[in-house]
């Protein structure tokens, strides 16, 4: 007769086996309170997991465009600079034109001025940034403004060549002392503006491409990041130092000068709008990739918080456990060498 | 009464006691064998005074079943666990590190960098560099695969061979059950044996026993098929060579009945071999569509387009280049043979600019027409294509519409998925298993204290029956001495 039997293979096998599992969990719990992370991600989250790994790709890739923004941020940062020196240029050429206009400059120092603008000009936009042109428009491994003043320069064979076959002489002909300021003003208009605001800019001046850099800003956002040397503002600019540069060689008649002059004037004008406006828009730009910056770091911290959220287990909570379990353990051995000494054959002498 | 009596019934004593020490010296000896059960010296009187000592088996058929039952699902499930494990490991790797969503997350950070500097060579490189990552793993992931089933595969063999032996020796014991039973002798070790091979075969497949006369056991399937009747029945399978992605396996027939993996998920098996057929067929066979259709999902999200002509494989390309597999449908073994296109590998004499400009199949499909060096609409068009939705085939077990960047991510979610279920399923079944075995041997082992006591008891007859000879002889010879 026996009511509740218990087998001495059962008494052995269920602490046994209750040992092996509290050792088992106790590997888990250690992992868990180091890491303060679940011990498998997987086994924890089943099917969640995707969320957990799309999280981190998308953490990931908003740190990495966190980063390339930043590299955005500088190349916007050089062109506003470089714009800012160009509107200065601008100005000094402006004001040498107003003392040219009063008389009170000879014709020799605003040539200079005119020719000095242009070099600082073209310096300007041939300026490059981690070995990117800046004002190149995407073509940014060739230097955009062709140098005007070094020899055998295409643009300043294009004008010279321009003004020859409209006077039938070059501009140090003392026959250009009788041009008049009509002359002057009818080859401006059919024969210099064609070369700066028409097709002869891209194929005398500049290399640069009309088209822009755009950039990934965001997750899903993109914007044009750069500034073409193609901008009317630089053309203009380009054009009214150019003139002056050529055209200022003292055999020009006087009226023919003030023609030159006025023209010039109302170019750097006009110049010095457009490169306003360009600043704005690269000053836009600026703004968008720093807002966007600032609110993908915002989500960097929301994303980091719902991984931590998913996959975290809470540190205190993990220690605790650790430390439960390692007192059912030591409890669970002592009983088993207490039971193990627990034997009828102990009495049995 | 005489004194003759008195020695006689204290000889007999004696022969009984002497019985009963060695049933539980037995007893004792085997205290620690799962699989005896305890024997019971059974005292009867027969003529007065006579005794006669039957030994019976303590059994409990009920127990024994539940036990079978839990011991081939506990074998099932945590064949299935322990082999998603592996595949895990293999294919995904520690923490996902070398699964293919991680891989495809590094190229479009790659590329979103190459797209920020797209004059910058070196850039398009580590493009090209994380591509062949992607490859790799999607390469490597499609071999773990189909190495895994070919392993598994052999499992299976060993195990059909070994439930085969496990049959054999079945009719052997139950041969000596029948025939100790027909004669009336102890059988008690026979059915021993017995018992201990039925749960041995209850660990590949779940079997229904019933016990017919002359203690002859039928061995079926749960589903009916016969295992065992009077003679073992086959049990066969035939090996594959090799697997490739999209081959079934071959089928294990018990009896020329096909052996079926069990319905319901993916996440639940009763029996080794169900759980070996199930990660065969089943688990690793979907996997492998999921990284066919990534691999499918790369190639289309990378096709070179034109206006003029049709789209062809650019950056990813595979055995039908130039032409784009058709969209939302499976294409068996992708995973396999997908490759990084060599028109566009700077270590196989190609340019990764050709990734920034396209034009990888012709003058027809260059998009930088410019040629400017830091063109980047073709970078981040290709960066977006990763997250557009596309059509995925849903025979390959994940049916959200997403980026193939996203269904890298769901499959792996799919994937911990079933292997979460799978290891509750595991842990549950153990527990049951331990449970019923822990109820089965309460019920039908020994406990070596009660042994003990039942020693102490039998040395107490035995001690007092001796005593009762040694009485009668000393009344026997003082008596003799008398007439002497």
């Amino acid at each position: 007769m026996k009511a509740t039997a218990v087998s001495s293979a059962a008494i052995s096998n269920a602490m046994r086996y209750q040992q092996m599992r509290m050792q088992a969990e106790l590997v888990k719990t250690t992992k868990e309170s180091q890491t303060g992370k679940v011990a498998d991600v997987g086994l924890a989250l089943g099917g969640r997991t995707t969320q957990a790994v799309t999280f981190q790709r998308d953490l990931d890739r908003l740190n990495g465009i966190v980063d390339s923004n930043s590299l955005v941020a500088a190349r916007l940062t050089s062109t506003q600079d470089s714009l800012g020196q160009l509107s200065d240029v601008a100005q000094n050429l402006l004001t040498a034109l107003t003392s040219a206009v009063s008389g009170d400059s000879s014709t020799g120092i605003t040539q200079t001025a005119g020719a000095s603008a242009l070099q600082q000009m073209t310096g300007i936009l041939n300026t490059s940034v981690n070995g990117e042109y800046l004002f190149a428009g995407t073509n940014t491994d060739v230097k955009p403004i062709d140098d005007f003043n070094a020899a055998g320069s295409p643009a300043k064979a294009a004008f010279d060549a321009a003004f020859t076959s409209y006077f039938g002489f070059t501009q140090n002909d003392p026959a250009a002392a009788n041009i008049t300021a009509a002359q002057m003003d009818d080859f401006i208009t059919t024969a210099v503006e064609p070369q700066f605001l028409g097709s002869g800019w891209q194929t005398n001046w500049s290399s640069a491409t009309d088209d822009q850099i755009t950039s990934r800003i965001s997750l899903n956002e993109t914007t044009q990041t750069s500034v073409s040397a193609n901008e009317q503002g630089i053309r203009k600019l380009a054009m009214a130092a150019a003139m002056v540069s050529t055209l200022f060689t003292g055999s020009i008649s006087q009226q023919a000068q003030n023609t030159i002059v006025s023209r010039a004037q109302k170019l750097v004008g006009e110049a010095i709008g457009g490169i306003v406006q360009v600043r704005s828009e690269a000053g836009l730009a600026q703004k968008r990739v720093s807002d966007a910056s600032d609110r993908m770091k915002t989500q960097v911290d929301l994303f980091e918080k719902h991984i931590l959220d998913l996959e975290g287990v809470d540190p205190a909570e993990a220690a605790t456990r650790l430390a439960d379990l390692t007192q059912h353990i030591e409890t669970s051995f002592a009983l088993t060498a207490r039971l193990q000494q627990l034997s009828l054959l102990n009495y049995l002498t | 009464m005489s004194l003759s009596t008195a020695l006689s019934i204290a000889q007999s004593a004696l022969l009984a006691t002497s019985k009963q020490t060695s049933v539980v010296s037995r007893n004792v000896a085997d205290a620690s064998n799962p699989d005896y059960a305890r024997r019971v010296a059974v005292v009867t009187s027969t003529a007065p005074g006579a005794r006669s000592v039957e030994i019976q088996r303590a059994a409990n058929d009920l127990l024994f079943r539940q036990n079978l039952s839990a011991l081939s699902a506990w074998s099932g499930q945590s064949t299935l666990y322990s082999g998603m494990d592996q595949l895990d490991l293999s294919v995904n790797g520690v923490d996902n590190a070398s699964s293919p969503s991680t891989a495809i997350a590094n190229l479009q950070q790659q590329l979103q960098l190459y797209a920020t500097t797209p004059s910058n060579q070196n850039l398009g490189t580590s493009v090209i560099d994380a591509a062949k990552q992607v490859v790799n793993s999607l390469n490597g992931g499609t071999k773990a695969i189909q190495d895994f089933r070919t392993q598994t595969d052999g499992q299976i063999a060993t195990a059909v061979d070994d439930l085969n032996s496990l049959l054999s020796q079945f009719q052997d014991a139950n041969k000596a059950v029948i025939s100790g039973t027909r004669s009336g002798t102890d059988v008690s070790d026979a059915l021993d044996q017995r018992d201990a091979l039925v749960k041995k075969i209850a660990e590949y497949v779940p079997v229904s026993t019933f016990t017919r006369g002359d203690n002859d056991m039928v061995i079926t399937t749960k589903d009916g098929t016969t295992l065992f009747e009077t003679v073992p029945r086959s049990v066969t399978f035939t090996p594959s060579a090799g697997y490739t992605a999209g081959a079934p396996g071959n089928k294990i027939y018990i009896d020329n009945v096909p052996l079926s993996a069990g319905t319901g998920d993916s996440t639940a098996a009763d029996g080794k071999l169900a759980g070996m057929l199930k990660l065969r067929d089943d688990v690793a066979a979907t996997m492998q569509s999921q990284l066919d259709e990534i691999a499918r999902g790369l190639i289309t999200a990378f096709a070179e387009t034109s206006p003029s002509q049709p789209n062809a494989t650019g950056l990813f390309t595979w055995s039908g280049a130039p032409a784009i597999p058709t969209a939302g449908t499976l294409v068996n073994g992708l995973a396999g043979s997908i490759g990084v296109n060599a028109a566009f590998d700077p270590s196989a004499g190609g340019s990764p600019s050709l990734l920034r400009d396209g034009g990888a199949n012709g003058a027809a499909y260059i998009s930088n027409t410019s040629g400017g060096a830091s063109y980047s609409d073709l970078l981040i068009a290709y960066g977006n294509r990763l997250d557009q939705p596309m059509a995925f085939d849903t025979s390959a077990g994940i049916t959200v519409n997403s980026g193939v960047s996203d269904y890298a991510a769901n499959a792996i979610g799919w994937f911990e998925g079933v292997r979460q279920q799978a290891s509750t399923n595991a842990d549950a079944k153990e527990a049951l298993a331990t449970r019923t075995a822990e109820a089965l041997s309460n019920d039908t082992g020994v406990n070596v204290d009660q042994e003990m006591s039942l020693l102490l008891d039998l040395e107490h007859t035995y001690q007092a029956s001796a005593r009762m000879m040694k009485t009668v002889s000393d009344m026997l010879d003082s008596l003799l001495s008398a007439v002497g």
